[in-house]
């Protein structure tokens, strides 16, 4: 009688048990997208770029990860926030900009900022200059180099001067970008030489 | 023509049964082909589930006034014409309306095909005969309309019903049965079809929501999803030989057919992946507990009470009431998770992509790429196969593209995954309370 009322049910539940503790074990009820990070946690960022293209790429994962810290945002939501066509707040810009400082003051202190001496020769093949000129620096030894000019000196000005809000909004054209870039970088060199030059002077 | 009687009209009674199922896996392909979303999409379902749960008993009514076989070939005929219009819909609004007739027509036909069998197999016969085509077209309704999406169009489900019922109207014009008086001999059986109407509910979730999971999370072909969902009919098939060999009592099946089918709805709920085989084990509980209780609570409901027809009308209107109520609590819920899943997901997209061992330049154009795919498909699962192929990497960057493509792809399925989750365990409690409906004892009448 016991076994006609019973044992079914007794067979169904451990066929129920069996399977959800087999899908427990191996990771049932946890199978969802992969959590984001805390973007105020240290990032190692890599990049599969040299040169020039490597450390911008560094420079704005670290970036995006200290405005995303600034503004109480992942990463993902601010680069998600920024990629919509409605044009960036002041606030997230103020942020985005102090992120990117952090990211050169940090790139300095861990010792993964190149010297200038490494990014010049790239630097002179992209821009329009006199060739005698390109001549005359490519001529001048790396250590002479590297004392006129501080890679973080000429990134800190070129991120102070640069208009993020067009930038951002020219992300689709790469050469409206270089052309974007190239004059300021160009005016922060000569700025960090006239400092330098008269510091020494 | 006499010997075809009996199975035309079981084979009616499973095509009207299989219908109220077999658009779920050709629903992603009626969204794309009549440009609908998916919450007027699952009104194909609802509103022939609602038609058919409403029009039984009223249908059963009328059969205690005029001979069966009229009502029956109407109803058979008028099904047929509804299903070739189903067939010919143009829009979201034709078909739903082309579905109610079909419902309407088809529960004149099922019911008056119950008299009909009774009549031509004798009353244990007939009512076996009925009670088991019922089973095998709801169980096997959800596998032929993939096949047949697949194999052809979703259109065809529709359109291969309209012969087998055509012949029907003759087999059942054949059929001499007289009127049964429509007084009423005994009360509806509550008990059988408060616990079918909640099972029903929770093999809507078994069925329409795996089969979306399947086709439109995890982005299967309906065929696939039909061999898939196949696992459901064939467990239903062995749980009989399962509890002859317990020799169990009718309660006891019934009440471990609950368990089971909750099992097995929990299951889905909990899947560690978005690997079919993960699927089976708990479709094949869902499977064993559909044939342990549904054709014992249909007897139960129908066994021994009069007029015949108006009980299998209420058995018939608590099933498509529970189907309808299963829908209209896990459309809601699994449409609104669907829309929340797309925040997670794209977070783990955006990840992915920023982190990806992949030139700057190439990281932009595909996020764009991306960003259209999703915009493009908004509200359904996208697919971002067209944004890498539009990015064209350079050859030594593919395979780095093509390993970021699969774990684009997983984080789709887990985000899918999850958002089918709480619709699946809403599913396994409607069956634990079927099994209350079941383990509660019965108050005792004062002598």
């Amino acid at each position: 009688m016991n076994l006609r009322l019973l044992g079914l049910p007794a067979v169904a539940l451990a066929l129920v048990a069996g399977v959800l503790g087999i899908q427990l074990a191996h990771g049932g009820g946890s199978f969802e997208p992969t959590r984001t990070a805390d973007p105020c946690a240290a990032r190692q960022v890599d990049s599969v770029s040299a040169g020039i293209d490597g450390l911008t790429e560094r420079l704005v994962l670290l970036g995006i990860d200290g405005a995303a810290c600034r503004l109480h945002l992942s990463r993902e939501a601010l680069t998600l926030e920024l990629a919509e066509p409605e044009p960036p707040t002041d606030a997230e810009l103020a942020a985005l900009r102090q992120g990117l400082l952090d990211a050169v003051r940090r790139m300095k202190a861990d010792g993964t900022l190149p010297p200038a001496s490494a990014l010049v020769r790239e630097a002179l093949d992209a821009i329009e200059l006199n060739g005698l000129l390109k001549a005359a620096i490519l001529a001048l030894p790396d250590a002479v180099v590297d004392a006129a000019l501080k890679t973080d000196d000429v990134l800190t000005r070129t991120i102070d001067d640069l208009d993020l809000r067009d930038l951002l909004t020219n992300l689709e054209d790469p050469d409206d970008l270089a052309r974007q870039i190239e004059p300021v970088l160009t005016r922060a060199v000569q700025d960090s030489l006239t400092e330098r030059l008269r510091s020494l002077l | 023509m006499r010997r075809a009687v009996a199975p035309l009209l079981a084979i009616t009674v499973a095509l009207v049964l299989a219908d109220s199922a077999v658009v779920t896996l050709a629903l992603p392909d009626i969204l794309q082909h009549l440009n609908t979303d998916v919450d007027q999409v699952a009104w194909v379902l609802i509103a022939f589930n609602i038609v058919l749960g409403v029009a039984a008993v009223p249908a059963a009514l009328l059969f205690g006034r005029t001979q069966p076989r009229i009502f029956t070939a109407v109803g058979i005929a008028v099904f047929a014409l509804a299903s070739a219009w189903c067939a010919l819909a143009g829009s979201i609004d034709v078909l739903i309306a082309a579905r109610c007739i079909q419902a309407l027509g088809g529960a004149l036909a099922l019911v008056g095909c119950l008299e009909l069998l009774v009549a031509a197999q004798g009353d244990r016969r007939g009512l076996a005969v009925w009670v088991s085509a019922g089973v095998i077209g709801t169980a096997t309704g959800p596998v032929m309309g993939g096949l047949l999406t697949e194999a052809i169009s979703w259109q065809a489900i529709f359109v291969v019903q309209v012969p087998f019922a055509a012949l029907a109207v003759p087999a059942a014009l054949a059929v001499r049965a007289d009127p049964e008086p429509a007084a009423d001999r005994h009360r509806p059986a509550v008990r059988p079809n408060l616990t079918l109407a909640l099972l029903s509910a929770a093999l809507t979730a078994a069925l329409f929501l795996l089969v979306l999971l399947v086709v439109e999370g995890w982005r299967h072909s309906p065929a696939t999803a039909a061999v898939t969902v196949s696992v459901v009919a064939v467990a239903a098939l062995a749980a009989r030989p399962l509890a002859r060999v317990l020799r169990s009592l009718p309660g006891a099946e019934v009440a471990a057919g609950c368990l089971l089918i909750a099992g097995g709805l929990a299951g889905l709920g909990l899947l560690p992946s978005a690997n079919l085989a993960w699927t089976i084990a708990p479709q094949a509980l869902v499977g064993l507990g559909l044939g342990l209780t549904v054709d014992h609570l249909t007897a139960q409901a129908m066994e021994m009470r009069l007029p015949r027809a108006k009980h299998a009308g209420w058995t018939i209107a608590a099933r498509h009431v529970g189907v309808v109520l299963g829908l209209a609590v896990l459309t809601p819920v699994f449409t609104a998770d669907l829309r929340d899943a797309q925040e997670p997901a794209q977070e783990a997209i955006t990840s992915l992509v920023l982190d990806a061992p992949l030139k700057a330049a190439d990281k932009i154009a595909l996020a764009q790429s991306l960003g259209d795919a999703l915009v493009g498909q908004e509200g359904r699962v996208p697919d971002l196969h067209q944004a890498f192929v539009e990015a064209n990497f350079a050859p030594e960057d593919r395979t780095a593209a093509a390993r970021l493509e699969r774990d684009l792809d997983l984080q789709l399925e887990r985000a899918a995954t999850q958002a089918f989750q709480a619709s699946f365990l809403i599913g396994a409690g409607f069956a634990l309370a079927a099994l209350l409906t079941v383990v509660v004892p019965r108050r005792r009448r004062a002598p």
